[in-house]
């Protein structure tokens, strides 16, 4: 008889399991293949439920405020993280009492830079110990951006590096930012002696006089990332000038001004330097 | 010949026996009680979510055929609303899951909003190491009052430069501390497992000096002594990287130069697996 039970028993701890399995599956089917109809829905429930007083099912009124500290949660991780995740597809590859294979398909943005990352989880239940470890890793990503990152990327898929890639990405999206904000101040403040050809969000801007059409000055501000994921600025200075200028040079001032540049850059910082090449411009 | 005392024994030890068995059967019950009970409610566990996941099913037909749900506030709405929430809440669960993972590091607030505490996850080439925590109190200033990272951290340090004006830069740098520690142990471990090619003769605990001593190949009889010199704390990497050796000859050769640049650009462990490929160590 008591045989008789605890078979029962472990055949409905199974079922259950099978049951809850292919209930998560199911849910999370109507979120991803109709998220937009889902968040229309969910919105004019949360007007009605204001809009009547208090007679809210326990069950719902429960759901609700979970859904409201998810998201409360989930605004919170975006802000400390500088990670914002905008869908998160999970599907559970296997499934035992020792090891748990989860893939994860993400997309998000870093700052401006978007993402899309594809890995496997496996979780193993060795004793006490629970082994974690990327099994499966995959960079989708486009923008202009990545071509500085490629080395890194590859070497990162290859390693398996998922966590190194995010915290990579996160210390490059400043660097870009810190890059874009620079540009696009001295844009804004000196509009007539300062061009972005190719957008604020390009490595390069040109510092040219109007009234000295033929001298121009390029800083050209890569972001480096080395394949172990270390990312470093490196700015440098070009300058062009007319051939008839450059014969009054006579202390071969085009000659020495990277070599300066770069002194200067040590010695006042980015920002104080460009604002001297421009001035310098400036009459 | 009835002994009384003798019959008194006798008879007070089954009556012991049978109250054995009565408490025996009683437990036995109990238990065969227990059992059904658990039974029954796994059933009826089982039963409701089965008739939930079927309502699930449906609901979703319903939304891949396009039919409005919302349409009329019917009974029949009232019943989806439910499921509709679960739908939404799996997928901020999920959310909120891989955000943990990935950020590597994680907070949350307590002792009402007044402290909060920081979770670092530490991994290495996609393998999942230490997590280490620290809580930090909030009152005028940002004070940290426990934790447990190891102190060859500069966490002092990095407290002083950055947490009071920079705190999400302090966060980050002490995530990079971290988790390049963790990196060079891992490759420590890594090294260890190459059993008969390698020898570490000397470590430390920050895991920023590595000494090691590579077998030479079966046929020669020259080992090859390795110093890996780790100066930048934030990196898995080394900053120099020293070849010795009685043959002078060998470490001086081509093949040697291009193991140092090997050693120091590719993490240790993955260096000495190509070295032993090329067949330079044993």
């Amino acid at each position: 008889m008591e045989e008789k039970y605890e078979e029962e028993i472990q055949r409905l701890q199974q079922e259950i399991e099978t049951c809850e399995a292919e209930r998560e599956e199911c849910l999370r089917a109507i979120s991803s293949q109709h998220g937009e109809t889902l968040q229309r829905i969910l919105k004019t429930i949360s007007v009605q439920k204001d809009r009547e007083d208090g007679v809210i099912n326990q069950a719902v009124s429960k759901l609700m405020t979970e859904i409201s500290d998810l998201e409360k949660d989930h605004r919170r991780q975006t802000d400390i993280s500088g990670i914002s995740l905008s869908e998160c597809c999970l599907k559970t590859l296997e499934k035992s009492n020792t090891k748990t294979i989860q893939q994860y398909r993400l997309t998000g943005r870093c700052w401006l830079l978007s993402f899309q990352v594809e890995f496997a989880l496996t979780e193993i239940q060795d004793g006490e110990t629970i082994l974690k470890k990327v099994t499966d890793f995959n960079i989708i990503s486009d923008g202009a951006e990545f071509k500085d990152l490629c080395g890194f990327l590859s070497s990162a898929e290859e390693s398996k590096s998922v966590f190194l890639f995010f915290r990579t990405l996160r210390s490059f999206s400043e660097r870009c930012k810190q890059r874009t904000c620079t540009y696009q101040h001295f844009k804004e403040k000196y509009p007539d002696v300062v061009q972005l050809p190719e957008g604020c969000r390009s490595e390069i801007m040109v510092i040219q006089s109007p009234q000295l059409p033929g001298c121009t000055m390029s800083i050209f501000w890569n972001i480096t990332v080395s394949k172990e994921g270390t990312v470093k600025p490196k700015i440098d200075l070009l300058m062009k000038m007319p051939e008839q200028a450059q014969k009054l040079d006579t202390e071969s001032v085009v000659e020495s001004a990277p070599g300066c540049f770069q002194s200067l850059l040590t010695a006042f910082g980015v920002e104080a330097t460009i604002e001297s090449l421009i001035q310098s411009v400036c009459f | 010949m009835d002994n009384p005392r003798q019959k008194g024994v006798f008879d007070h030890l089954m009556m012991l026996e049978r109250k054995e068995a009565a408490i025996l059967q009683r437990h036995q019950n109990e238990r065969l009680e227990e059992l059904r009970t658990t039974a029954a409610t796994l059933r009826a566990k089982k039963d409701r979510i089965r008739v939930e996941t079927s309502a699930i099913k449906n609901l979703k037909a319903q939304m891949d055929k396009g039919l409005p749900l919302d349409d009329d506030e019917t009974a029949h709405f009232v019943k989806l609303e439910p499921y509709l929430l679960m739908s939404r809440r799996m997928q901020l669960r999920d959310l909120q899951t891989a955000h943990r993972l990935i950020a590597g590091y994680d907070l949350f607030e307590s002792k009402q909003g007044k402290s909060v505490c920081v979770s670092f996850h530490t991994a290495f080439e996609g393998v999942c190491l230490e997590t280490y925590n620290m809580e930090m109190d909030l009152n005028r200033m940002v004070q940290i009052s426990r934790h447990n990272i190891p102190p060859c951290i500069p966490l002092e340090k990095l407290a002083k430069e950055n947490l009071q004006t920079d705190f999400k830069g302090f966060l980050q740098t002490l995530d990079l501390h971290l988790n390049a520690l963790a990196g060079r142990k891992q490759q420590i471990t890594l090294v260890k497992e190459l059993v008969g090619t390698v020898e570490i003769i000397e470590k430390n605990q920050l895991c920023n000096f590595l000494a090691l001593v590579c077998k030479a190949p079966a046929d020669t009889d020259e080992d090859v002594l390795c110093t890996l010199e780790y100066g930048d704390l934030t990196r898995c990497l080394p900053t120099h990287v020293a070849i010795d050796g009685e043959n002078k000859t060998l470490i001086a050769s081509p093949q040697w130069k291009e193991h140092q640049v090997l050693l120091m650009e590719t993490p240790v462990h993955s260096a000495l697996l190509t070295m032993r490929k090329l067949g330079s160590i044993s």
